[in-house]
């Protein structure tokens, strides 16, 4: 994955630029998300964090906008990861989804401050700097 | 004596109110986390998305995330708060409410 991964054009719409590695990160990172919203991932426990920590529990209607939120977007990059060119609101379902999976992985991998990623694997690095990567140029297209 | 205890029980009452007031009013904040991964730009795209403040305020908001650990980026009814919040974590942040001034 080299020079610019993702390009806005004029009409608005942002060009993908990604190989078939880049497209396959980002196909897994919904798919995980799919699978961790039906409890059946271990980011499971980083995408349901409390709402008002304060309380014992938070609002139903709440968690299930979040929930809906979350799902809806990692759905709707599972079905336009192969697309050469997406809308505004596909490029942000993208840009949430890569980012829901760094911080899930990031949780899963410990990886909570600094000194943290000073004593990281080399894998785990590559990972998250893969999808820091992706982000950094969708963000610039937003 | 029946005036008496006629004025009495709307004083009662009024206190009752003007106690309750305040927490009718009650504001909550809406506060972002700092984590070690997420890249700065894309803080200040989900601010701007979310809340739509102008580019300046979403990059000073990210700034003090980044340097305090923490930011609240909006205060106001517990509801609205909550619903922010709610849409803060579905967009990949580490975000909470609390009551304002805590």
């Amino acid at each position: 994955m080299s020079g610019r991964l993702f390009q806005r054009r004029r009409d608005g719409r942002v060009e993908v630029r990604l190989n078939e590695i880049g497209r396959a990160v980002v196909r897994d990172a919904a798919e995980r998300i799919v699978r961790a919203e039906r409890g059946e991932d271990g980011w499971s426990s980083s995408l349901r964090l409390p709402i008002v920590p304060e309380r014992d529990d938070d609002d139903p209607l709440r968690i299930l906008e979040r929930d809906a939120a979350v799902t809806t977007q990692a759905e709707l990059v599972r079905v336009t990861v192969d697309e050469a060119l997406l809308s505004a609101d596909e490029a942000w379902a993208w840009l949430v989804t890569l980012q829901v999976a760094l911080r899930a992985t990031a949780d899963e991998t410990g990886l909570v401050g600094d000194d943290e990623w000073g004593r990281a694997e080399a894998g785990v690095r590559e990972r998250v700097e893969g999808l820091q990567m992706l982000l950094w140029s969708l963000a610039d297209c937003l | 004596m029946a005036t008496g205890t006629r004025t009495q029980r709307e004083g009662t009452s009024v206190a009752v109110a003007e106690r309750s007031r305040p927490t009718a009013r009650e504001t909550w904040d809406v506060v972002v986390w700092n984590d070690p991964v997420t890249p700065m730009k894309v803080v200040v795209v989900i601010f701007k998305r979310i809340f739509g403040y102008a580019n300046n305020r979403c990059t000073q908001l990210m700034l003090t995330v980044h340097h305090e650990g923490r930011a609240v980026v909006w205060t106001g009814a517990r509801e609205r708060a909550e619903s922010y919040t709610a849409k803060l974590q579905a967009a990949g942040l580490r975000a909470t409410v609390e009551r304002s001034g805590e």
